[in-house]
Formats: structure tokens, sequence, C-alpha cells
């Protein structure tokens, strides 16, 4: 897929070299927490050691624990996100598209956008309980808000000038839709779904840790209370393990369903 | 004398800008273009060139006046006229060879058929290997290529061009300028392109107008009689010579009028 078009050798070698530069980052930032730690510089009451984070995690690896924390999180994240966006994209589309709909939905968005996902727990938890329903209801209304604007924003930026070609060729209003104002608003919806998919990620934790048994979210808060730091940290460094993996799988989908565009993202990298 | 195709009659546009503000500009334009011709449009910025061809395309209606083509009232997005605009408005989305085969696909042409239009004229063009790339990998000239490929494969009765080479280098130019020549001696289509580069005038039009600054007018129309076929040698003919002479006079005092009225205007503010 990559390298059909690349234009000679020297790309693959800036790609490499600046993915040494990455990895030397991160061994520099191991490197420095275990000085801190080992020498005693900071005490393990405030920040564990690498070992300790290490061994928590084999622990919990072990007896499969960890893996299911994981998984239930990123359940109630895919769920609620993929609710949130299956509703989002085709309303965000047409009330970008739609001066009336707009007008019609716009003071109700600005009512529930400032909203932070926590303070949907109350009212979440009164109408769902405790279980799994309230977390993909968490989920939705803390995402749904800004994937509908993103979603707008990216229809309502597509150029008119294509449009005015469209038509110019021929097209009918839902030739434009079809063909000129969905592929063209694509790039934004999917960069604000990236961007959606993250405020998940805090929407689910938050909830977790206010009412679960289950999940990351569930497990920091448990570790904390238990004292736990170095298990607290094994949750948090998941979290960003899975978020990694989540994105380069977004990435990929991305490079499938965008293809025009992958060439200007080699150029600008 | 061929019939005429295009017929402007006392066309007047007026933009309204804010609450106060008019900008009158066309005002009372009377023009006919005859069936088959080359007919260029002069003139110095902010004469309403670019106006006349959105009115012709159907995209503006005009404020007073009317626009008739082959006798009909142009009224709407008019599907006889197709348009080439100087920043391309290729879909990014879509290979050289999707952007050709809008048009047909807009007519509902069979596949088969799209394909065999779309080949052929991006032959005419001389992009054949190019079917595959998108236009963010080719350069400037090559994407106003595939925007001939795209209006011929509309297989429209009239061609307007908005300053379609402005913005390529000059080499480019003068090939593109060739290439359209002979396009336009092979289809024989009745092409209306604006400019305000005089020497792409004389090397391309049979006739030239000459368009009056804010309020645009017709101010002077100037039949170019230099024999064709025409090469760049043209420019070292005397003919060619007086034949600039007599369109640089109309343009300048054009040209002089309208700074002197912006000056005018500014000092007013």
């Amino acid at each position: 897929m990559r390298g059909r078009v690349t234009p000679g050798g020297f790309r693959l070698g800036a790609k490499s070299r600046s993915f040494g530069l990455g990895a030397l980052s991160v061994v520099v930032l191991l490197a420095a927490w275990h000085l801190v730690t080992a020498g005693g510089y900071i005490s393990a009451i405030f920040l564990p050691s690498p070992q300790q984070v290490v061994g928590q995690a084999r622990r919990y690896l072990a007896d499969g624990s960890l893996v299911w924390h994981v998984l239930t999180s990123g359940r109630r994240v895919l769920a609620g996100f993929v609710l949130a966006a299956a509703v989002a994209v085709p309303l965000g589309i047409v009330l970008g598209t739609s001066r009336t709909a707009k007008a019609l939905f716009d003071p109700i968005l600005s009512i529930i956008r400032p909203l932070p996902s926590l303070s949907w727990i109350p009212l979440t938890i009164l109408w769902f309980g405790i279980d799994e329903g309230q977390k993909y209801a968490i989920v939705f209304m803390g995402t749904f808000a800004s994937a509908l604007l993103y979603v707008m924003e990216s229809t309502r930026r597509v150029d008119p000038l294509l449009i005015k070609a469209a038509q110019n060729l021929g097209a009918t209003r839902l030739d434009v839709l079809r063909e000129v104002i969905l592929p063209g608003s694509l790039p934004g919806i999917i960069s604000g779904l990236k961007v959606c998919l993250a405020l998940a990620w805090t929407c689910v934790l938050s909830a977790e840790m206010v009412a679960a048994t289950h999940g990351l979210g569930a497990l920091i808060w448990f570790a904390k209370d238990w004292n736990n730091m170095a298990l607290v940290m094994v949750g948090m460094v998941s979290i960003s393990i899975t978020v990694l993996v989540i994105d380069s799988a977004f990435r990929v989908i991305e490079d499938r369903i965008l293809p025009w565009e992958r060439h200007q993202r080699r150029r600008d990298t | 004398m061929a019939a005429s195709i295009i017929v402007a009659d006392r066309v007047t546009k007026v933009f309204e800008e804010g609450r106060r503000d008019q900008v009158v500009a066309l005002k009372d334009l009377s023009l006919e273009v005859t069936e088959g011709e080359f007919l260029c449009l002069v003139g110095g910025s902010g004469c309403g060139k670019t106006t006349f061809l959105n009115l012709v395309a159907g995209f503006l209606p005009p404020t007073e006046g009317v626009i008739y083509l082959r006798g009909r009232a142009i009224a709407g997005i008019e599907p006889r006229a197709g348009m080439i605009f100087q920043s391309y408005a290729l879909l990014p989305w879509k290979t050289v060879a999707g952007n050709v085969e809008f048009g047909p696909k807009m007519k509902r042409l069979p596949r088969a058929e799209r394909r065999a239009i779309a080949e052929r004229f991006i032959r005419m063009v001389g992009l054949t290997g190019f079917e595959h790339f998108y236009p963010g990998q080719l350069s400037g000239g090559m994407q106003q290529r595939v925007t001939l490929a795209r209006l011929l494969a509309a297989d429209r009765e009239v061609f307007l061009m908005d300053e379609p080479f402005a913005a390529l280098d000059a080499m480019t130019r003068q090939v593109m300028q060739e290439e359209l020549i002979r396009i336009h001696e092979q289809s024989g289509k009745t092409t209306v392109f604006v400019t305000h580069n005089i020497d792409e005038a004389l090397i391309l039009a049979d006739r030239i107008v000459v368009m009056s600054s804010r309020p645009g007018r017709v101010k002077a129309s100037i039949r170019n009689d230099l024999p064709r076929p025409r090469q760049v040698d043209v420019q070292l003919s005397p003919r060619y010579l007086e034949l600039k002479t007599q369109i640089w006079g109309h343009v300048e005092e054009e040209v002089r009028r309208q700074i002197e009225a912006t000056s005018g205007s500014a000092r007013a503010q």
C-alpha cells in the first residue's frame, strides 16, 4: 500500500529516522524514571519504580484481569462512540447543508455542548442504573454534541467552487451531496471523530471511577483506594497503549477510505 | 456570416454589498458571439469579465437584461455551457479518469461508454498513463489539462474559460495555449475566454472584446485577423504589433481610469 509511489528511498530513511528519535525519547524517559526511583531521589510513595509497575502488570496480565478491564472499557467506548457517530454523521450533514434545520437545532446544540460528560452522571444513573446502558449513555452524551459540530463544520467547509463545478457538469442536488459534499467533508469528519474517540475514553474512565466494578477507570480507582500507585500506573499505561492501538487502526481505515489524501499526507510528513 | 449563438441584451449586474453599498459590475452590456467563434474578453481587474461568464453559465441571475443561448434565455445553471475555472476545481477525491467521466456520469451514461469517452479526451489532452492519478499528484499544467478533458467529455455547446492559464508558468502557459488552439480547431466549439493578457488574447482569439472598467461595458471589439495556424513567431509580425498597440490603447485608458477612481475613493474615505 505504501511505497507504491515512493519517490526515492530517502523518504523511507526519513521515516525510520523519526521512528528512531521517537524510540530514543521513550528510552530516555524510562531511564530517567528508573534513575530517580532507584537512586531514592523520589520516594516510592510518590512515584513507584518501573520494576514495581512491571511487576503489577505481570500479575494482572497473568490472571487475565488486566485484559478483561481493557476489553470492558473498550467495549463501552466503542458502543457509546459508534452510537453517537451513527446519529451525529447523518444529522450533521443535514444540518450542514440545510439552513432551516440548522436554525432549528442550533439553540439545542449550544445548550448541550458545554455540559461536561461528568455532569450527566447523576441523571444517567437515575435513568439507566449503574449497568452498561449508563456507560453507553455517558459516552453518547459526552461525545455526541462535539461529533455533530465537527460533522457540520466539515460539511460547510466544502469548497463552494467544487459545488459550482459539479453543477456546471450537470450534477443535481442529490448528485452534489453524494459526489461532492460527502467525500469533501469526509476527511474533516474522520479527524473530528478521532478527537471524539479520545473524548469517549475520558467519558468512560470518569464514569467507571464513579460507578463500576470493571473497566480501567474502576481499576485505577480501586488501586487508589488500596494505595497501590504501581497498579494505578498500570491502568494509566494500559489506557495509553489501548488508545495508541485504536489510533493506528483508525489510520489504516483512513488510508483505505481517503486514498486521495494518502499522497498528501505522505508529502506533509 | 455565421449566426449568433450567445446574445447578451443590455445586461446589468449589480452586487449588493452590505446594506448601502452597491457595486455595478456590468452596465447595459450588449454582446453577440457567433457560432464557432473564439472570443477573448480582455480588461483590467474589476471590469466584470468573470461576472459575465458566471451569468452565461447561469451561476448568477442578471439584475436587468437577458442573455440568450441559441435564442433561449438563460435561467438557472445552464446545461449547455461548460466552464473552466482558473483554480481548476477538480474533485480531489476522484482520479483523472473519474474527473473526466464526471459529466458523462451525470448524464447517466453506461459505465463502458463513460470509460470510452474519458479515454478519448484524456488522450486528446496528452494525459494517457495518468488516468489513475489524483489531481493532487499532478502539476498545475497537468491539472488544467484534466479540466480541458473534463469539459470536452461533458460535451457542451459553449465553452467558458475564466483565465484558465493565469496560474501557470510562462512556458507551460504557451504549451497549453497551443493545445487549446488545436482543440478548438478540432472541436469547433464556441469559446468565450477571459484573460487580462493581451498576448494570450492575440494568440488565441478570432475576436477580442475590450471591456471598460466598473461598470463593465463593451469598449471595443477588434477582429483578430492574424493568419492561422498561429505559432509563437506570429508575435514578430508587424500586424501583431499593430493590433497589440491598438488593444493596449483601449485597455490602458480603462486601467488609468480605474486607478484614478480607486485612489479618488480612497481619498474620499
